[in-house]
């Protein structure tokens, strides 16, 4: 019982932080919160579910179609909805929640609302140190998870995407001065803040099977481990992530299960209490 | 000699409030030019016309020829004019090499990286010691260094520099100011300053910026000896 709690946890956990990891990239990059993020997640997971259910295609290129296609309407958003109200970022805040209801009544319209589900990648379940069985794709979700995760930091340290990408979240005037041209890099960090979602939505619906309004808790879950991480940390995002991830699931096993919920504000007021600016975030003076 | 930098009547405004009036000055290639004022005197707005961050109303600023007008702050950077700021801001996250590939950044730098990075580590040698430290956890002086190094790592034909003394000891400001002396002769420097001393002994012509308007200019040697502006930056 705790064994299968904490893999359900770390799961859960792998899949907040890249969810999480999207929205900090936005954040520190743009100073935008991108409320239609949960949206994205869910339209990844119906891509991934039309062409892999509905098509017949095998599940990996559909699934990275379905990532490629959210990234393009990403830099759409961007350009479009987003980019004409730099400066303002009440305006971007409301028209990305205008844009996440807009996409759930599409959902709504298009699929139904009946539960979706792609096709699994593995079927059965292994014996895990021989001590309990767990489910062959729960930790397929969870290696190709914290791959893409190592993958997003590999990128951050060693590229020069990376290293633009830090240097403008600290300081853009001066990132424009060395040479970076940071209303292209918007827009592309603002589609890879939606790719992100989009990866995370891909791996998981398997799991959990997507319905129009089910990206919404998973985008406030997103909100809360930046906060709780400390924003513009990655390493934050990462660490709250599996840190609500664990939380939600032993609270649910061991406390009660109709509070899941409750347990990551519990986390997120307690963390605040002691350290203002998140567990990896900088007191700003 | 050719022009290296030519500003010609700009005038340049900060949203509604007008900052420059009517500026006007020239760089040859190789020359080492100061702008002197006092607080407030627009030095940094001058900077930031130059530089494309702000965009100027009227006149013309060319660079060997080719118009700034309408350029953004990242083309002027590839064009060849680097910036070591004002409060030198340095990426304070990423670590002393971080920085200066930073500075590299602008394509015609990028592919020469390695064997720039031995010439700025040759000029800062406490660069080369801190290599893989926070940036943020520099000394002001070091951050300096890695201010001009970071510039210097985009391989400009000219460096502009705001307020290199801010904040730093004079004997450190000292140590910074020979090592820039001894950059290679077809760097084009422009130093803005409010400490004036050390600035137009490096210099060797200088412009007094009053108000937002040009009220003097001439050969460093010259202003140095002149009473008036002895009285008023040197406190003689
Ligand atoms: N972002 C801004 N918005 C509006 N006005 C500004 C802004 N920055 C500077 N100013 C004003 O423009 C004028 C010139 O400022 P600037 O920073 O160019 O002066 P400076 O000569 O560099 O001064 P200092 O020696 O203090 O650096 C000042 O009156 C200042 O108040
Ligand atoms: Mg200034």
């Amino acid at each position: 019982m705790l064994a299968i709690s904490v893999m359900n946890g770390l799961v859960i956990g792998v899949i907040y932080a890249l969810a999480a990891l999207g929205v900090s990239l936005v954040v520190g990059i743009m100073n935008v919160i991108n409320f239609a993020h949960g949206e994205l997640y869910i339209l990844a997971g119906y891509f991934s579910f039309l062409f892999a259910s509905t098509l017949g295609m095998p599940f990996a290129p559909a699934m990275g179609l379905a990532v490629a296609l959210v990234f393009l309407f990403g830099l759409l958003i961007e350009r479009l909805l987003i980019r004409p109200t730099y400066g303002n970022d009440m305006y971007s805040l409301i028209l990305t929640f205008i844009l996440s209801i807009v996409l759930q009544n599409a959902f709504l319209l298009i699929f139904g609302p009946y539960p979706n589900k792609p096709p699994l990648w593995v079927r059965g379940a292994s014996e895990i140190f021989g001590l309990f069985s767990y489910g062959n794709q729960r930790l397929a979700a969870l290696v190709s998870g914290a791959a893409l995760i190592a993958l997003v930091f590999l990128v951050l340290q060693k590229t020069w995407f990376g290293r633009i990408i830090r240097a403008t979240s600290q300081d853009r005037a001066m990132a424009e001065w060395n040479g970076v041209n940071t209303t292209r890099l918007n827009m592309l960090s603002f589609g890879l803040g939606c790719a992100l979602a989009a990866a995370a939505g891909v791996i998981l619906s398997p799991v959990f099977p997507v319905t129009p309004t089910a990206g919404v808790p998973i985008a406030l879950t997103a909100f809360v481990v930046v906060v709780l991480g400390g924003m513009g940390s990655m390493w934050g995002c990462v660490v709250g992530g599996l840190l609500l991830g664990l939380v939600e699931n032993l609270g649910a096993a061991f406390i009660s299960s109709g509070y899941k919920n409750v347990f990551g504000f519990l986390i997120l007021i307690l963390v605040l209490l002691v350290r203002p600016s998140g567990l990896f975030g900088r007191a700003k003076l | 000699m050719s022009a290296c930098l030519e500003v010609e009547r700009v005038d340049v405004f900060r949203g509604e409030t007008r900052i420059l009036w009517d500026i006007s000055l020239r760089l040859e290639a190789g020359e080492r030019v100061a702008i002197l004022g006092s607080n407030g005197a627009g030095k940094s707005t001058l900077i930031a016309a130059i530089t494309g961050a702000l965009p100027f109303a009227s006149g013309d600023i060319r660079f060997f020829g080719r118009s700034l007008r309408g350029r953004k702050a990242h083309e002027v950077s590839g064009m060849g004019i680097a910036l070591v700021p004002e409060g030198r801001r340095v990426y304070r996250d990423m670590t002393v090499f971080e920085n200066l590939e930073m500075g590299a950044y602008p394509k015609p730098a990028r592919g020469r990286l390695r064997a720039t990075l031995e010439e700025v580590f040759a000029l800062f040698p406490k660069l080369a010691e801190r290599r893989d430290q926070r940036a943020g956890t520099l000394s002001g002086g070091e951050q300096q260094m890695l201010a001009i190094g970071r510039a210097l790592m985009g391989r400009p034909r000219l460096l502009l520099v705001d307020e290199l003394s801010l904040g730093l000891a004079p004997l450190i400001t000292r140590t910074i100011y020979q090592s820039l002396a001894g950059l290679d002769r077809e760097l084009t420097i422009l130093l803005v300053e409010q400490s004036i001393e050390q600035a137009l002994h490096f210099s060797q012509r200088a412009y007094v910026l009053e108000n937002g308007r040009i009220a003097r200019s001439g050969p460093a040697a010259e202003l140095l000896e002149d009473p008036a502006i002895r009285r008023a930056y040197l406190g003689l």
